[in-house]
């Protein structure tokens, strides 16, 4: 199934675009993404380890705006945002 | 009675009248604004602006969730909450958020301002990126929202 990341704060460094594209087998979960980004990463970005740190302090959030827990099955073309950490006011 | 919005900066600026206008009330004897706007230096390092990103329904949310717990843990029922948070290139002394609260007496209008204020900083989703001279930017490190690692 293909899975969209929406891209928000400094993880809006890993891509041109507002998003990620992955394809994840059936009942994938959140820890499935976290690795399949560190993969990219690794890919793309040389393993830079400042985007790792930022992949693995993160949050994600579910279509219907919920923080989802790692264990979270993803549905078939559901969109997922990553929550990096924080800081606005 | 509750106002929130996420404010596109290319669209509109915050506006403290139209803070104003939405606690004003004869209930209330006590209203405090808070705005915050971008600062010229941070971390030793001359800021030109900032860039806010937003996950704009996830920050209602969180309004949301921050003025019905002042219900609860502060004990404040009767009060008229203004939130409004700007997203886009701010900037020096651009408003980039409006806080403002009205209550009966000023005890819990001072104390229900820091609360909101203080949550939002710990959980709406926001981030700031800073801009300096020679097109040089970054963005601020973060609080972790909570999440189950598990």
């Amino acid at each position: 199934m293909k899975i969209q990341i929406e891209l928000f704060g400094a993880s809006r460094d890993f891509s041109d675009q507002n998003f990620l594209e992955f394809d994840l087998e059936n009942n994938s979960t959140i820890k499935d993404i976290r690795n399949k980004i560190v993969e990219y990463l690794d890919k793309n970005f040389r393993g830079n380890e400042n985007f790792k740190k930022i992949v693995n302090s993160s949050a994600f959030c579910s279509e219907n705006n919920n923080i989802i827990s790692d264990n979270y099955k993803i549905t078939s073309d559901e969109k997922i945002a990553i929550i990096p950490p924080i800081g606005g006011g | 009675m509750l106002h929130t919005k996420v404010i596109d900066i290319k669209e509109k600026k915050l506006s403290i009248l139209e803070a104003e206008n939405f606690i004003s009330s004869s209930e209330f004897g006590a209203s405090i604004f808070f705005s915050g706007t971008v600062r010229n230096q941070n971390d030793n390092k001359s800021v030109l602006g900032i860039t806010y990103d937003s996950h704009d329904a996830l920050v209602i949310k969180s309004f949301e969730e921050i003025y019905n717990e002042a219900d609860q843990k502060l004990n404040i029922k009767n009060k008229a909450v203004f939130i409004e948070h700007a997203k886009g290139y701010l900037n020096l002394g651009e408003v980039s958020i409006i806080i403002a609260v009205a209550c009966k007496h000023r005890d819990e209008a001072y104390i229900l301002s820091r609360y909101i204020i203080e949550e939002i900083k710990k959980r709406s989703p926001i981030w700031k990126k800073e801009h300096y001279q020679n097109n040089d930017s970054t963005w601020l490190k973060g609080n972790p929202i909570i999440n189950e690692k598990n």
